[in-house]
């Protein structure tokens, strides 16, 4: 479904991918997972149009995702939610997620896919008239992901949605994530708490310095004691 | 005589609503601080001036063709002036000098055509100047008909923001340009019609100054002046703020004239914006 191929992205002298290959295939959950760093929200941002790589390419069913501009991918079906959001903080959550439904292929059936944000997200649907700058972190990072879901999306890019939460908001989140995932939408995802998402999705990458160092299942992955001292912090604790 | 400053001080305060309204949407979605936004404004005047005395064009309908006409010209001066600012910046804050800079050129370009054109002298055309009586104070309806044009499309703006999937693009583009496209909105094509909206509101306010108030070809900048100390009376970016200290300016001036001295209705305008700068420099409205 996605296929990147030999990604190099440089952000002035400092190279943050070098020559990162990668594929998502559909109805797959891959997580990127890396330290501090490591180029992950480059790679999910050069995915979701909003960093330019210097060379390499990006196809998603066919088409050259790098002839088009950011706006666009959302009507061919990538919905991101980058590191910090990208929500609209002024505006209430109804709005937030009435732009999320504002491309053309979210038109139809945006109110069934409310219902199901709000199903999924029971909070948003009793502050539906908050402000959503004024929301807890969590609560915000449930408008971003609602208001991704409400584009109709085939493939959701999720960067970090994790960061920044108190460990139970985390937990409901990625309990919330798993009940997406369930609905078979195709989800790449950069996280920190590397256990948490590798109980989660199907696949991983490991970046280290820009360069894809390792990949396989996330079960096996789990059970690595080498992955387990880089990225799980020394051990599992489940 | 409390009662006509008060109507009198609303009719002019509608103008100036729509005038402020019109340049908040421009520097809030385009980001484009527009100098020569009060010249804009006059030409629409001149225009339904010359309209009138030369075709006799009645005013009602040359404002129904200036708002659609003002919208050509604030798209195709964005895409031949402005457009090439924005893609230079990319983002950057370098947008707000060179576009202070760019306008301030041409405001007097837009000066110099219409001294050419109008020459220096004042300007104003008889229209419906009977008075009406309107809670037992004489209106000249000119007025009358200025202030509900005014109320009808400061009104209908702001349903069609606070309403309809344009509103909710052009809000989402003023209020967090980076997460814009994140929802499909084109932002370059959004700010575009932000400032044609905001020209079309200019040419809609100087057609409803031009019947009633006499003007000159050197007098633009005093409705730029004013309609920026409006908009940061009201809070940048704030349209129902800009609506109320429009009305409120409006009012300010009227009574000052009447109570006070006519020549000082400019002092009082920029001593409420020093008061305004000085006090709530976020606006009168602003929450938080």
């Amino acid at each position: 479904m996605l296929e990147i191929k030999d990604l190099t992205l440089r952000y002035g002298k400092h190279t943050a991918l070098d020559g990162v290959s990668a594929e998502v295939g559909k109805g797959e959950m891959v997580a990127i997972l890396g330290a501090n760093g490591a180029g992950k929200s480059s790679l999910l941002g050069a995915v979701g149009g909003r960093v330019r790589p210097a060379s390499g390419s990006i196809r998603y069913q066919d088409q050259d995702l790098l002839a088009l501009p950011q706006h666009l991918l959302v009507e061919h079906g990538i919905a991101l939610v980058p590191e910090g959001r990208g929500i609209f903080p002024a505006m209430t959550v109804e709005d937030n997620l009435s732009l999320g439904a504002l491309p053309r292929r979210a038109q139809a059936g945006a109110a069934a896919r409310r219902d199901e944000v709000f199903g999924l997200f029971p909070k948003l649907a009793q502050r539906r008239g908050q402000i959503a700058g004024t929301m807890s972190g969590g609560e915000q990072q449930m408008v971003a992901i609602g208001r991704a879901l409400m584009s109709a999306p085939d493939l959701l890019l999720l960067d970090e949605p994790s960061l920044g939460l108190a460990p139970i908001v985390a937990q409901e989140l990625f309990a919330a994530l798993g009940r997406i995932r369930a609905g078979g939408l195709t989800i790449m995802i950069v996280e920190q708490n590397a256990a948490a998402t590798l109980a989660l999705a199907d696949r991983a990458y490991l970046l280290e310095a820009g360069r894809i160092i390792g990949a396989g299942a996330a079960e096996a992955l789990r059970n690595d004691p080498a992955v387990a001292a880089a990225f799980l912090g020394g051990a599992l604790t489940d | 005589m409390l009662l006509t400053t008060l109507i009198l001080g609303a009719v002019l305060g509608g103008t100036y609503a729509l005038l402020a309204l019109g340049l908040t949407l421009q520097y809030g979605i385009a980001r484009i601080m527009n100098l020569a936004y009060g010249e804009l404004t006059l030409i629409a005047a001149f225009v339904l001036v010359w309209a009138f005395q030369g075709l006799g064009l009645s005013p009602i309908i040359s404002i129904l063709l200036l708002a659609p006409a003002g919208y050509l010209v604030g798209w195709a001066l964005y895409t031949v002036m402005m457009g090439p600012l924005v893609r230079r910046a990319g983002g950057s804050g370098r947008l707000e000098v060179d576009s202070i800079l760019a306008t301030f050129g041409l405001l007097f370009l837009i000066q110099g055509v219409l001294l050419l054109t109008a020459g220096p002298n004042f300007t104003s055309i008889s229209y419906l100047d009977r008075g009406v009586s309107v809670f037992g104070v004489s209106v000249a309806a000119n007025k009358l008909v200025a202030f509900g044009i005014c109320v009808v499309a400061g009104g209908a703006l702001v349903v069609a923001l606070a309403r309809t999937r344009w509103g909710l693009t052009l809000r989402a583009v003023a209020l967090s340009p980076v997460s814009a496209p994140l929802v499909g909105i084109d932002v370059n094509r959004t700010m575009r019609q932000g400032f044609a909206l905001g020209t079309a509101l200019a040419a809609v306010a100087g057609g409803t100054l031009a019947m009633y108030q006499t003007f000159s070809a050197t007098g633009g900048v005093v409705f730029t002046m004013k309609a920026l100390v409006i908009v940061i009376m009201g809070g940048v970016g704030n349209v129902g703020g800009a609506l109320a200290a429009g009305l409120a300016l409006g009012l300010v001036e009227t009574f000052v004239a009447t109570a006070i001295d006519p020549g000082l209705t400019l002092a009082a305008t920029f001593a409420i914006f020093l008061i305004v700068l000085l006090w709530r420099p976020q606006g009168l409205f602003r929450r938080r």
